[in-house]
């Protein structure tokens, strides 16, 4: 394939700087697949599987650069987990399952005030305590930390201040639970109380006493973390709209709600490395936290990651009771166990963040959509956590799956005097996605059209670039629109329902993988590497340092190893708890593992393939390109009969070099633009989905109920059907949750008042609606064999698809989240007043009459779906932006071509009038623009 | 969480449970009852209201009755639920408290008597420190209500038992026992202001059974809970009526989860105009709705829960009186 997609129009020339190094955003965008510098693999022409492994296998999104390797053992068979017999049979161990000889346990002692100055801690009494063994108080460790290098903004302990009910004071260790308990009632404090803010809008005002301060970068004396804007494409399309919604929506916070609650234990070994247990989704950066609080270098401590009772991105950042494990056992010289009770859970948090978004969209004439104005005031609590990449992908992650004449968003973090919030499963992009779906759904009303049809002529294409700059590869959003209109009965169904019974429909879009890591550049080191050994004994040993937190990443590992190997699975041994023996893996967070380890596990074992086949080539004369692995065996393409055994071949492998073993690796190509927040968002595959909901609503209570739900997730390519069936399923669980009834509740006095399961209402067995997972696959070109992400895109559309049922049952429009039943019965009795005081149950019903544009849409999307998919199979490899749409040039940089194409990261003064509620963060000035640094 | 330390009795029998219990009474002891421990053990843990001493109930012989006309206190909720002996209302009301779990070990007489709850009450002690405790535990501090501000003498704790109004309407008679003695109470008249009295019951005494009327096989009853989530939510709003088929003026009405006390809305009926007939159910469903002042201290706010009396009602008479006669 000649060239590539070009990564921006006309910027084919200046890539490169004198020095050789390549300026970020001026390359053309590598061919798919060749991530890294030195691929180790084939080019991608290969016609098809040999028939000698399962003949030629229908490719319909056409050939993959995995395809040579593909053996047929394990890759796209349903399987259950590796890990789940240990977890079925009671024997995972996870956190708080580790007892070590002469453990003694922690008890962290919380703050009871929302915001406070500690004037002095006395701990005297507490050490005087028989049965105290360690106290830690925030001196202790003067260290900051946090996930983000920018902002750490963590202590182990409060140092100076607490910044929410429940942070953490100081801590204690004793011989048993009874005695840490008692010892932390002789903590004797002095506080000075000063007043909290718990409302994100008040955050954006001067305070007195800032959460945090930034010094000369912070902003104005507010409480505002971090503050985005960005403006792209042509705004002039924005004025004289046809169709336009503008949306004002409240999100509540909500929880992981995990079942393992956080607990770790610590412990100097005696040779005086720490070895730490904790199950950790990210134990690398952990791992770095320690390191600079405890002042310990890294190779100094072993992070042993336990089994890990759900994660969904709440346990990613590095803990403040990690390190204080970790400080009560160097002084008490025991191994210290911590675990939480649920209330703690709740306190440190790092849920979704509770939301203030408004969404302005326009459609032009053609029902093209020019313009998206976002505009997220999202609470961050106490600390910054994920907080800085939230901020932007409340907005970026919006530029896709539609071709957008203009993008303009505004956002904004604010710290409040609440538990953190941080990174959830669709992390940043559920909620606005929510509301663009929403705002399409009432565009579509108003020009009379399908919403799905009006989502069918406006998907950008497979290999195209968004308007802020994301590198489009597959792209299965058409296939699963399809897939879901014909598997629910849409058209029979839509506008059509009796008052109480609505259909709705919602798209998703998520990253596959952050394409810069958050720790380093991406030319220094590899975002994961996988070691694999093998000994006589034939049995292959991976190494991996991926976090398996139940979305199966062990497993997968374990799939592609044996697939690539063509040995069963069971001969596949995956180590990845420990530090000591795992190469460095990120973690899983962003929906990397999957796509990053899994194509390092391939390099890797593509390295040993290598070997078996140059020894069997040895043996039997046969040139590797002709000789097919298959089942422990090694034989010529043409005559089965002439082969060697697996083992045969790998002891002559091993002849003089003993075990086999090899390191693969993988890091994403060099991608993206160059404006300021460019490399948020940016990922070397995206995920799509579409789902539609069925609701049944009682008119009279407002309760709504998720009857079915038709699920149609992209993930390139299912590795493991089962798994990726587990993970849509299990979304829609999570995300009904969302949408229907969790919510951290803060009352009058800014209390979190539900800390627990029972309050905090997550959806029981019987609101689970009947969820059909279908799965697309469009086959990934960066992919490993094809596969993208499964665990998190896969949330996002139930959200909208069930609002858009509501509305659909009702004729209500409903922007507060959660629906629970007093806000749709708020709804409904200030809609039936509006009607003239009718009974709930004489509501009408929204019905549909297309409009002329419906036939324009349907023969739009008709063409748009020839062209999607001769650029999906290769055949179209012209350079495609969005813009085309609207009848620019992909050739010729879209700024020659349009007057004002706007590209900004910063308002102009003239602008600052009109932001939103986020907007406003800009009217501030940056403290070194006031001249003070303090 | 660990559970703080107590001494746990077995008596075997009704007068070993009373000895017990008087001789607490005497060494000026404390003790709390169990039954199945689904309510008092969670507060346990969260160092709510803990006593030195808890004597159970779960060795008394022949007090988990089940029939028609006599329910033991130890009868077990899921027993009741399952049965075909027992009232339909009951078995109805039974079957939606909590989740199975649960209903296996919860007992009949610890539904009754279940504490009244409320999200500043029902919290970890760390939480608790953090509002400076409440009215209803207020750890010697003599604290203020936290649900309405600025009064410390009545307790607003709602009562969120489901069992009780169905026992209500149909004429539920409680037997209760205690060193003084045994005594009976018609259920409708068991239930104290406010959420810390909760009920009549004095130190010492325990329900022994419910009994029924001759004929309550004959009434015809409906319970309609509200809540967020079909299982383990406790009801946000409960109604339950009965009649005997047939005649109106044996309608009996009552709501629960509402207020500290659930209540039979004999009332609201008497006050309608030529008593109650079938043309009547909105205005009696309006009528109860305008006599219950929920607050605002479980999941959904109390101007719906208010609100959602008059559904409920509505709904719990269209069912059991059908389309009229």
């Amino acid at each position: 394939m000649a060239g590539g997609y070009r990564q921006q129009p006309g910027a084919s020339s200046g890539g490169t700087r004198k020095d050789g190094k390549r300026v970020a955003g001026k390359q053309k965008f590598p061919p798919p697949g060749s991530g890294g510098s030195h691929p180790n693999m084939g080019p991608r022409d290969l016609d098809s599987i040999p028939e000698s492994v399962g003949g030629k296998e229908p490719q319909p999104a056409g050939s993959h650069i995995h395809d040579r390797y593909r053996t047929g053992t394990e890759v796209g068979k349903p399987r259950a987990l590796v890990d789940s017999y240990a977890k079925v049979t009671g024997q995972a161990w996870y956190g708080d399952d580790v007892r070590l000889q002469n453990e003694i346990i922690g008890k962290i002692l919380r703050s009871p005030y929302h915001y406070a100055k500690i004037k002095s801690i006395d701990t005297s009494k507490v050490e005087a305590l028989p049965g105290v063994l360690a106290v830690a108080t925030g001196a202790d460790a003067p260290n900051t930390f946090g996930v983000l290098p920018v902002t750490k903004d963590e202590h182990a302990m409060a140092v100076e201040k607490v910044r929410h009910v429940g942070d953490l004071v100081a801590c204690v260790a004793a011989v048993d639970e009874a005695t840490a308990m008692e010892a932390l009632n002789l903590f004797e404090i002095e506080w000075e109380v000063l007043d909290p803010v718990f409302d994100p809008r008040k955050g954006l005002e001067d305070q007195d006493e800032p959460i945090h301060w930034r010094g000369k970068y912070h902003v104005g004396t507010t409480n505002v973390q971090k503050r985005v804007f960005q403006e792209f494409g042509d705004r002039s399309l924005v004025v004289d709209p046809t169709a336009s919604s503008h949306g004002k929506w409240r999100m509540e916070g909500v929880h992981h709600g995990f079942t393992e609650p956080h607990a770790v234990v610590a412990h100097w070994d005696p040779n005086g490395r720490l070895q730490l247990y904790t199950p950790q989704q990210v134990p690398h950066y952990a791992h770095r936290a320690l390191s600079t609080v405890l002042e310990v270098p890294m190779h100094q401590i072993n992070v042993i990651r336990t089994f890990v009772g759900g994660g969904f991105g709440g346990k990613s950042d590095p803990f403040p009771h990690e390190m204080c494990a970790a400080i009560l056992s160097r002084k008490a010289g025991r191994p210290v166990r911590i675990t939480f009770s649920r209330e703690e859970v709740y306190w440190i948090n790092r849920g979704r963040h509770p939301s203030y978004i408004e969404v302005k969209m326009t459609a032009d004439d053609e029902a093209r959509i020019s313009g998206f104005d976002i505009d997220a005031l999202i609470d961050g609590g106490g600390f910054a956590s994920f907080g800085h990449v939230t901020s932007y992908y409340n907005g970026v992650l919006a530029t896709a799956p539609y071709e957008l004449g203009s993008f303009h968003y505004t956002g904004a973090r604010v710290w409040t005097n609440k538990p953190a919030s941080g990174a959830m499963r669709g992390h940043g992009a559920v909620n606005t996605r929510c509301a663009v779906e929403v705002g399409l759904d009432e565009m579509a009303e108003q020009m009379q059209v399908d919403p799905i049809d009006l989502r069918l002529a406006n998907l950008l294409p497979p290999h195209s670039r968004t308007i802020s700059g994301f590198r489009i590869t597959s792209n299965g959003m058409r296939q699963a629109l399809e897939r879901v209109r014909e598997g629910s009965d849409w058209d029979k169904k839509f506008r059509q329902l009796p008052l109480g019974k609505g259909i709705g429909i919602g798209c998703g879009f998520f990253i596959s993988g952050s394409g810069l890591p958050i720790h380093w550049d991406p030319n220094r080191f590899p975002h994961a590497t996988v070691h694999i050994q093998i000994d006589m004994d034939g049995g292959v040993t991976v190494h991996t340092g991926a976090a398996d937190i139940g979305q199966g990443s062990t497993t997968a590992v374990a799939q592609v190893v044996s697939e690539v190997l063509a040995l069963p699975i069971e001969m596949i041994h995956v180590r990845s708890h420990e530090s000591d023996t795992s190469p460095v893996d990120l973690g899983s967070y962003s929906s990397r593992v999957t796509f990053m380890n899994a194509n390092a596990a391939i390099r890797a074992a593509l390295d040993i393939r290598e070997k078996l086949l140059n020894a069997a080539w040895e043996m039997l004369g046969y040139h590797p390109d002709v000789l097919v692995l298959n089942d422990r065996r090694i034989y010529y393409k043409h005559d089965p009969a002439v082969g060697v055994s697996y083992l045969e071949a790998l002891h002559k492998a091993q002849e003089d070099k003993g075990s086999l073993i090899s390191s693969g690796a993988y890091r994403s190509p060099p991608m993206g633009g160059v404006h300021k927040g460019a490399a948020a968002g940016l990922a070397p595959a995206y995920s799509f989905s579409a789902y539609i909901a069925e609701v049944d609503v009682d008119v009279e209570t407002g309760l709504v109920s998720c009857t079915n739900v038709w699920a149609a997730h992209d993930c390139g390519k299912a590795l493991n059907p089962l798994a990726v069936e587990g993970q849509i399923i299990g979304s829609c669980h999570m995300g009904l949750g969302q949408v229907l009834s969790e919510k951290m509740v803060y009352g009058r006095t800014g209390h979190l008042q539900n800390p627990n399961l029972l309050e905090y209402k997550i959806p029981s067995v019987h609101e689970m609606p009947h969820v059909t997972p279908i799965i697309i696959e469009s086959s990934d070109p960066e992919g490993p064999f094809g596969a993208k992400e499964a665990g998190e895109g896969p949330l996002l559309p139930i959200l909208p698809a069930v609002v858009n049922a509501v509305y659909d049952a009702i004729g209500v429009r409903i922007r507060t989240l959660p629906l629970s039943m007093d806000v749709v019965w708020k709804a409904i009795s200030s809609k039936t007043r509006s009607l003239g005081g009718i009974e709930a149950t004489e509501l009408p019903s929204p019905r549909l009459e297309h409009s002329l544009l419906q036939q324009t849409l349907a023969e739009r999307g008709a063409q748009h779906r020839e062209r999607d998919r001769r650029r999906q199979r290769s055949e179209d490899t012209s350079a495609y932006v969005n813009g085309v749409l609207f009848g620019f040039d992909p050739d010729r940089p879209l700024e020659d071509q349009v007057e004002g194409w706007k590209s900004a990261v910063e308002p102009v003064p003239e602008q600052l009038a009109e932001l939103g509620l986020a907007g406003k963060a800009w009217l501030k000035k940056e403290q070194r623009q006031m001249g003070g640094d303090k | 969480m660990l559970m703080p330390p107590f001494h746990l009795h077995h008596p075997s029998t009704i007068e070993e449970a009373c000895e017990l219990a008087a001789g607490f009474l005497e060494t000026k002891e404390s003790f709390d009852w169990v039954a199945g421990g689904t309510d008092l053990l969670p507060n346990y843990k969260w160092h709510i209201n803990v006593k030195q001493h808890v004597i159970s109930l779960a060795r008394v012989q022949g007090i988990d009755t089940i029939s028609m006309h006599e329910i033991g206190a130890m009868a077990r909720l899921g027993s009741i639920a399952s049965s075909r002996d027992v009232h339909p209302l009951i078995a109805q009301a039974a079957g939606k408290v909590a989740s199975s779990l649960i209903r296996n070990n919860a007992t009949l007489g610890g539904n009754i008597c279940l504490d009244t709850r409320c999200f500043w009450f029902n919290q970890s002690e760390d939480w608790r420190r953090s509002i400076d405790w409440c009215h209803k535990e207020d750890c010697g501090t003599g604290s203020d209500c936290r649900v309405i501000p600025n009064q410390n003498t009545l307790c607003v704790a709602t009562y969120q038992g489901d069992v009780a109004p169905s026992l209500m309407v149909l004429e539920g008679l409680l037997h209760i026992i205690g060193p003084k003695g045994e005594r009976q109470i018609p259920v409708d008249e068991f239930f104290q202001l406010d959420g810390i009295t909760r009920n009549v019951l004095e130190e010492g005494e325990f329900i022994l059974k419910v009994t029924f009327p001759e004929g309550v096989e004959n009434r015809v009853g409906s319970y309609k809970k509200l809540r967020v989530r079909e299982s383990w939510d406790f009801p946000e709003a409960g109604v339950a009526a009965s009649w005997i088929e047939g005649d109106l003026s044996s309608l009996r009405i009552a709501s629960t989860a509402l207020e500290s006390i659930p209540r039979l809305h004999q009332q609201e009926i008497d006050k309608l105009d030529g008593g109650f007939s079938t043309d009547k159910i909105l205005q009696l469903s309006y009528a109860m709705m305008k006599s219950i002042k929920p607050v605002n201290n479980t999941a959904l706010p109390p101007r719906y829960r208010k609100s959602m009396v008059k559904v409920l009602a509505k709904r719990c008479l269209q069912e059991i009186l059908g389309d009229g006669e």
